[in-house]
């Protein structure tokens, strides 16, 4: 039930400035992403995994090497991708109520207002937001106004969703209800997720595979594939030793150790 | 009913309007007629007088030359604060625009387009337009990133953009830019009608005071002052009916990002211009 095309990132890089004040923040990153899949980037901040995200939307064009949607260049945005911001204040639009929020995008598309709605009603409820529509967005929650921000992306109704540092601003609790929605959503939907963090236990929680970024200018140091399966939850998943082991050598990684052989050390 | 936040506003005026009444009661002085008098005149010229036409025209042009600077400033701001090249090809233009006082522009008008309506119609546009123009462009500037960034992303066409985002983003400045524009406009009506005009509130004034009708004078004047009140208070509901997401607002999250241009600074800066 897998929608959409691969992404291609194909030596991706990425500077800024011009001449001898050029700062070079992505030097010839190369990933894939299959339809379907759950990836997550992970990455130390200052690493440019905003960018990178920006790139793959569409939203930047790269200084060289490009980003392909199946065949096509992604150098503007693209129907079938949709992303949910880490600024989940700043991009919903607080003179609008919640449904229409998350209904504004296919207003876009010319969708009429009862389809509209009633569509945005649906995914509010995907998202676990019931009778939360005719509120502002500002009357939320921070942890519920990333909701409806996810539900936004959902309506769009696009194969690929992306998200930056989606869970970055909220609370610790909503930050978990959070995570299993998106896996939730996930497995229902068959959609393609891209996770980018720089919280190594989300990206190992969330994704398929962890693509470890790291160095200066950033590249990928290294792919890992988390042998989970897909049915995870906070409690069992988290105390499984496999989870550990992948934190533990995401974090070495980062850090440019070699594997702790001691006690493990939280990364936080 | 909400007797007690009504009676905190109102007492003051209340007490101010007593205070000037027994003071001025029983006044024999020729400039300072007693209030009771001058409000009769007032009342006597607005049934039986000329002084209804006098408002009815200055009440129109006012509303004529603000609809005027409303549509022109805000289609105008919207477009610079949108398009880079014309942000900065303008910005000279209006920093001296801005500088340049309007009622300046008087005797030239005059001397142009004549003494009718239109001539007056057009300066309290000329002086109104600025403060509009102006906040708008700083309302459009002010926009968040990432509302940019997510109209782009979820690809919205521009006129939906246009309609959706940028001006309710922008309506919390173009309003203020409007309400500094609606004292520049009310002092903009009298002067046009001071100069070469046979009608209007300032003609009346003109009028009275040159022919040592005090009460009529005082009369006047008062009334101007209730047309520009009258008129605020219109701003000010047609302000909460639009902006009730802006004010509602809980207090944290009103400015979640950097404000570049606080509307209070570019309200007195011209305000002080008209």
């Amino acid at each position: 039930m897998t929608r959409g095309s691969s992404l291609y990132v194909e030596d991706l890089c990425m500077a800024f400035g011009q001449g001898p004040q050029e700062h070079r923040v992505l030097d010839g990153l190369s990933l894939r992403v299959d339809p379907g899949e759950a990836v997550c980037v992970v990455g130390p901040s200052g690493a440019g995994k905003t960018t990178l995200l920006r790139c793959l939307a569409g939203l930047a064009r790269p200084t060289s090497g490009q980003v392909r949607y199946g065949e096509l260049p992604l150098i503007e945005p693209h129907d079938d991708i949709a992303v949910v911001s880490q600024d989940y204040r700043g991009s919903l639009l607080p003179w609008m109520r919640v449904w229409d929020n998350v209904a504004f995008p296919l207003q876009g598309r010319g969708v009429k207002k009862a389809v509209r709605k009633s569509r945005a009603l649906e995914c509010l409820e995907a998202v676990g937001l019931q009778d939360v529509g005719d509120k502002y967005p500002w009357q939320l929650s921070g942890g519920m106004q990333q909701r409806v921000a996810i539900a936004r992306g959902l309506a769009y109704d696009a194969p690929v969703l992306l998200m930056d540092e989606p869970f970055g601003s909220v609370d610790a609790q909503s930050r978990f209800d959070l995570e299993d929605l998106t896996l939730r959503l996930r497995r229902q939907l068959g959609i393609t997720v891209v996770v980018v963090t720089h919280d190594i236990d989300e990206a190992v929680y969330l994704g398929d595979r962890v693509i470890v970024l790291g160095g200066r200018p950033t590249a990928v140091l290294e792919t890992l594939t988390v042998p989970l399966g897909t049915d995870r939850d906070q409690l069992s998943t988290r105390a499984d030793p496999r989870f550990a082991e992948l934190r533990t050598r995401v974090l070495a990684l980062i850090r440019g150790e070699k594997l702790p052989t001691g006690p493990e050390v939280a990364h936080q | 009913m909400p007797w007690k936040p009504i009676l905190r506003q109102l007492w003051l005026p209340a007490l101010v309007f007593a205070v000037l009444l027994v003071a001025t009661a029983g006044s024999t002085s020729f400039y300072f007629p007693p209030l009771t008098d001058v409000l009769a005149t007032l009342w006597r010229e607005l049934l039986h007088g000329g002084l209804v036409s006098d408002l009815w025209f200055s009440l129109r042009n006012i509303l004529l030359g603000l609809a005027l600077a409303t549509v022109v400033g805000t289609g105008a701001g919207l477009a610079i604060g949108e398009v880079r090249t014309l942000r900065l090809a303008t910005g000279p233009l209006l920093d001296f625009a801005r500088a340049t006082p309007t009622v300046g522009f008087v005797p030239v008008i005059i001397l142009t387009l004549g003494i009718g309506s239109g001539p007056k119609i057009f300066l309290i546009f000329l002086g109104s337009v600025w403060p509009i123009l102006l906040n708008t462009i700083s309302g459009v500037r002010a926009i968040g990133p990432a509302v940019y960034e997510t109209s782009r992303g979820y690809r919205i066409p521009w006129p939906l953009r246009l309609r959706r985002v940028i001006l309710p983003g922008a309506l919390p400045q173009i309003l203020a830019g409007i309400r500094v524009a609606l004292s520049i406009a009310v002092v903009l009506m009298v002067v046009s009608e001071i100069y070469g005009s046979p009608v209007g509130l300032g003609n009346f004034i003109l009028q009275s005071g040159s022919s040592f009708h005090v009460a009529e004078t005082w009369a006047g004047t008062i009334l101007i002052g209730i047309v520009g009140y009258g008129l605020s208070v219109l701003l000010l509901l047609v302000e909460h009916r639009l902006l009730g997401w802006y004010h509602e607002r809980a207090p944290r999250v009103r400015s979640p990002r950097p404000v570049r241009a606080a509307p209070s600074e570019i309200e007195e800066s011209n305000g002080v211009v008209v």
